[in-house]
């Protein structure tokens, strides 16, 4: 009688045990990257054709004769896809482990800012940094999304 | 009880190298794209120093510019590495818990 209450209480003893350690494992899931976010996937689409068409534009109703691509013909379009850049920038700098992504924000308005620059200081772009500005920013636009899209993976169900 | 610690090691490692190897083509195919990619954009950098579009500085800096973007799809292929990793890591704890759960519920 004695020794069944004690081969009970060990039963008992082990079933919290088990339940306190399944707990405390799944508490401990392996958190590397933030949850795949189809609002941003959404916005680095937008902004990827917003750029593109911005220098395909650029090429095909313009050219360099009588000042046809000065600064101040583009200061509004460089703007507005500034600002989209910077909204990318800290919609992925507000989630935590994201620092991958982030960079990647960073080094695209980094070079959005220098070409904007020099755009500005020689007052013109020839047809082939146009072609080169557009490879570029297409290079940087599919990183993002890629980054962006490789967050899914958590998410699929396990083959 | 019907806990074999051997078995669930055993399916653990399974689930870590199934997911491995399931997910590995991804990095590939992105990183055979990434190449590709700055193959046409080299050539294209060599054409504007060739024509003088580019002065040897700004060649230079172009250059100095591929390092950013070549640092860019590094950290894409970091987020895939990592999701990868994730998702093995996770499909072994989860098995872990399941081996348990089912001893727990062959006690009860």
């Amino acid at each position: 009688m004695r020794q069944k209450a004690i081969m009970q209480s060990r039963k008992v003893q082990f079933i919290i045990f088990a339940l306190f350690g399944i707990l405390m494992i799944n508490s401990c899931r392996v958190s590397l990257i933030p949850n795949y976010d189809s609002a941003i996937a959404d916005q680095i689409e937008q902004t990827s054709k917003q750029v593109d068409k911005f220098y395909l534009m650029m090429l095909e109703m313009t050219s360099r004769e009588n000042d046809g691509r000065a600064f101040d013909k583009f200061t509004e379009k460089y703007v507005d896809i500034e600002v989209e850049l910077n909204s990318l920038l800290i919609k992925n700098k507000v989630k935590p482990l994201n620092e991958n992504c982030v960079r990647i924000c960073e080094i695209t308005l980094q070079l959005w800012e220098k070409y904007k620059n020099e755009h500005k200081t020689d007052n013109t772009l020839s047809d082939g940094l146009i072609k080169l500005n557009r490879l570029t920013f297409s290079d940087l636009f599919y990183a993002m999304l890629v980054a962006e899209k490789a967050k899914e993976i958590i998410s699929n169900p396990p083959e | 009880m019907n806990f074999n610690i051997d078995t669930v090691l055993a399916d653990m490692l399974g689930a870590i190298k199934g997911t491995i190897t399931n997910n590995w083509g991804e990095v590939k195919n992105v990183a055979d794209q990434f190449l590709q990619r700055k193959k046409e954009k080299l050539e294209l950098i060599a054409q504007l120093r060739i024509s003088g579009d580019l002065t040897q500085e700004k060649f230079e800096s172009r250059l100095q510019d591929e390092k950013l973007v070549l640092e860019a799809e590094l950290n894409a292929l970091a987020v895939i590495s990592k999701a990868i990793v994730q998702k093995a890591a996770n499909a072994a704890i989860d098995i872990l818990v399941n081996a348990v759960k089912t001893a727990i519920s062959s006690v009860i």
